[in-house]
């Protein structure tokens, strides 16, 4: 920014174009107007010189105020006042001597010079506006940067640029896939993205060509993206600012390349343990049926003929049931991964939840094995919006609990009840009960409840999924004890209702 | 009077294994092909009383096997699928099969979803005149409908309903078939079906809340028990 004055005095004039809005030429007219009136009032204490000198004050002021074009101006009215009213022959125009002359030249030679030298200043206290205004663009979007971990902060902080009005634009782009791909909303105009890819190719991270600069941004494992950016020669910005920008968008998208690396190895994580825990309950839970199955049927083969009716008849009985044990797991375990994959409930159906209930009920009445099943339905027309596979699964796998974890003879007890905006089910037991520590726990995923004493033991992951549905029709699902008097658990599901009119 | 006669597509060898000789032994004449191109030809040629439908056979999607013998013959067709495929169940049904049954199933399933298919099948000729399971009787042409003997009224709705159910009776009927049956239109919404099919349950089930004749098939329809 060190250029010769006089080289920045020529730039100014070659800058400035004669143009005047009427504010100005009527502020212009005022100033000679009260230059005339003072000159009218201390023509007759003095003589011309000081008249003169009031003129020239005023075509000052015009200068000062208004610019080169109202300088010109007041100095042409000026004159032409001066030289009518003032100087001798008083009320005739006159150019006959060199003292007629002079008046016009000071006066033009001043307006020139005052308007000139006010023009500047305006100018730059114009420039240096701009150039803060861009600046301080410039940090709000470095301090952003400073903070931003996604590509999408850095993008956020993008839109912080500096508009087009402060003299700056830039723009970002990102490599994606080994392309060059603008960061910011909307295409970038080809001869940025051209000279972006051009950078990309140089030896020198830093390029400058028809206006635009571009650097590369080098991260540790070679370039992130390039950063390009056009600045005008009024808001010419400092490069080893620019160069610190261009640093800040280096270690804010080598963050964020980095924090994306680290989810990715997360999720991975995050299924190996899930691709673990699925193998574990496979082996186990699909093992013990499938032993009891195979020695059951080689059983009834190799001893056929030993075997007494009753004995056969109760081993073929087992692997029936164990059939429809593993029929379930097989179902718990694809509706679990189809609800890990992040699937929503395409099928939603509304399904009124009594009817659902007693077809439930109807399906596990088999394994009840003397155990009763008691039941409160309050209300009619109970409806909710689901998946109707999943929602009889999420209400065997309750049911099926309330069976597994409860004494032969024991008291299994339903209802459903219209709250409102909500169905509330509840479906209690007189089991064994969950032990506090573990009543939010029995949701997670092959989380098994640690008994002391023997007990039967589910897949883990049919609470899991009745979680998983529950929250996905934005309801909710809870373990309480005791279930019915002072044993057992009692599980309730809120499901949001939806509200219908009653047909005529 | 000749052997009644299944045909099973199936293309799970293990599963053609079992069913063969069981259906054999219970007095049907069993075949089967493990493709569906090849169950269109058998079907179209032969003269059979029930089709055992998978819907994964490995040519051709076993909706579209339905589609193509539905144009030229009305052969009970029973699907079979997996129990969360509802979607793929309710299509094969709009296609024009006539029940389905679960994977996994107990053979004691299967063979009432055969009778009840054979049945049916029996009834398209001379249409059914009389139905019968438990305490209710249907009297078809006097359009009489009795409880333990005595006679109840139903609404017209009410009746169109039970008619439709019991004609298929021990078969499931979708909620779009009892919707054009009660009101013509199919796309009525399902809570009018389901008040009705309420009101009628209040009038034949001995305990509406624990229903054994009118059952539900969650998110498909409805099945009336099998005609005793």
């Amino acid at each position: 920014m060190k250029r010769p004055m006089l080289d920045r005095g020529r730039l100014a004039i070659g800058d400035m174009r004669l143009r005047i809005t009427l504010r100005e030429l009527m502020t212009t007219a005022g100033i000679v107007g009260a230059s005339s009136a003072a000159a009218f009032l201390v023509k007759p204490m003095n003589g011309e010189a000081s008249e003169a000198l009031i003129f020239v004050l005023g075509i000052m002021l015009c200068g000062a105020f208004e610019g080169l074009t109202a300088a010109l101006i007041a100095a042409i009215a000026g004159f032409l006042i001066y030289n009518f009213y003032f100087a001798e022959p008083v009320l005739a125009f006159r150019l006959a001597r060199g003292s007629d002359i002079a008046p016009l030249l000071v006066f033009n030679l001043c307006a020139v010079i005052s308007g000139v030298l006010a023009g500047r200043l305006k100018d730059s206290v114009q420039a240096a506006n701009r150039k803060n205004e861009a600046l301080s663009r410039l940090l709000e979007m470095s301090q952003a940067l400073q903070s931003a971990v996604r590509l999408g902060d850095v993008a956020a902080a993008l839109r912080a640029t500096p508009s087009a009005r402060s003299g700056v634009s830039l723009h970002l782009f990102s490599i994606k896939n080994g392309r060059l791909q603008p960061l910011m909303d909307g295409a970038a105009q080809p001869e940025w993205q051209a000279m972006a890819e051009r950078s990309l190719q140089s030896v020198d991270p830093i390029r400058c060509e028809d206006g635009l600069t571009a650097h590369r941004l080098d991260g540790s494992d070679g370039p992130l993206g390039v950063f390009v950016f056009k600045a005008d020669a009024v808001t010419r910005l400092e490069p080893p600012f620019m160069a610190a920008l261009a640093n800040l968008f280096t270690l804010a998208m080598e963050r964020a390349t980095l924090s994306e690396m680290i989810e990715d190895v997360r999720a991975l994580a995050k299924t190996e343990e899930l691709k673990t825990a699925l193998l574990s309950s496979v082996s186990h839970d699909f093992r013990t049926p499938l032993t009891a199955i195979s020695a059951s049927a080689s059983s009834l083969i190799d001893y056929r003929e030993q075997l007494d009716r009753d004995v056969s008849l109760r081993l073929l009985q087992g692997i029936v049931d164990d059939c429809e044990r593993l029929n379930r797991y097989t179902a718990n375990l694809l509706e679990m991964s189809r609800l890990e994959a992040g699937a929503l409930p395409t099928n939603l159906q509304k399904i009124d939840v009594i009817e659902m209930l007693v077809a439930v009920m109807q399906r596990v009445r088999p394994r009840l094995n003397e155990r009763r099943m008691t039941r409160l339905f309050t209300g009619t027309d109970i409806v909710v919006l689901a998946d109707a596979s999943l929602f009889e699964l999420v209400l065997v796998n309750v049911l099926d609990n309330a069976i597994l974890y409860s004494e032969r003879k024991s008291c299994i007890h339903i209802e459903v009840e219209d709250d409102g905006g909500y169905c509330r089910i509840t479906i209690a037991d007189e089991g064994r009960g969950i032990p506090d520590e573990d009543l939010e726990r029995v949701f997670d995923r092959f989380h098994r409840v640690a008994r002391t004493e023997p007990s039967p033991l589910g897949s883990g992951l049919g609470l899991a999924i009745a979680k998983a549905f529950v929250g996905a029709l934005g309801g909710s699902i809870a373990a309480m004890t005791p279930g019915i008097g002072l044993a057992g658990t009692r599980i309730v599901i809120c499901l949001p209702l939806v509200k219908e009119d009653r047909p005529q | 009077m000749t052997a009644t006669r299944i045909l099973i597509a199936d293309d799970e060898p293990s599963l053609v294994a079992v069913l063969q000789p069981v259906l054999s032994a219970a007095g049907y004449e069993v075949a089967a092909v493990a493709d569906g191109k090849g169950a269109v030809a058998f079907i179209l040629s032969h003269d059979l009383d029930v089709v055992l439908l998978d819907l994964g056979l490995p040519d051709i999607d076993g909706k579209e096997v339905i589609r193509r013998v539905r144009e030229h013959v009305a052969t009970p067709i029973i699907v079979i699928s997996a129990r969360h495929l509802e979607a793929e169940k309710i299509a094969a049904l709009d296609e024009g099969a006539d029940d389905y049954v679960n994977k996994p199933f107990e053979i004691g399933e299967l063979m009432a979803r055969i009778r009840a298919a054979t049945r049916r099948r029996g009834t398209t000729t001379a249409p059914m005149a009389f139905y019968r399971a438990g305490p209710l009787a249907i009297d078809f042409p006097a359009r009489r409908v009795l409880y333990d003997g005595e006679t109840i009224k139903l609404s017209p709705k009410e009746w169109e309903l039970l008619q439709v159910l019991a004609r298929s009776a021990g078969q499931v009927v979708t909620h779009k078939r009892l919707l054009a049956a009660g009101w013509g239109v199919e796309t009525t919404e399902t809570q009018y079906l389901r008040v009705y099919i309420g009101l009628l349950r209040q009038k034949i089930e001995e305990d509406p809340s624990d229903p054994r004749l009118l059952l539900t098939e969650p998110g498909v329809g409805y099945r009336l028990s099998a005609a005793e």
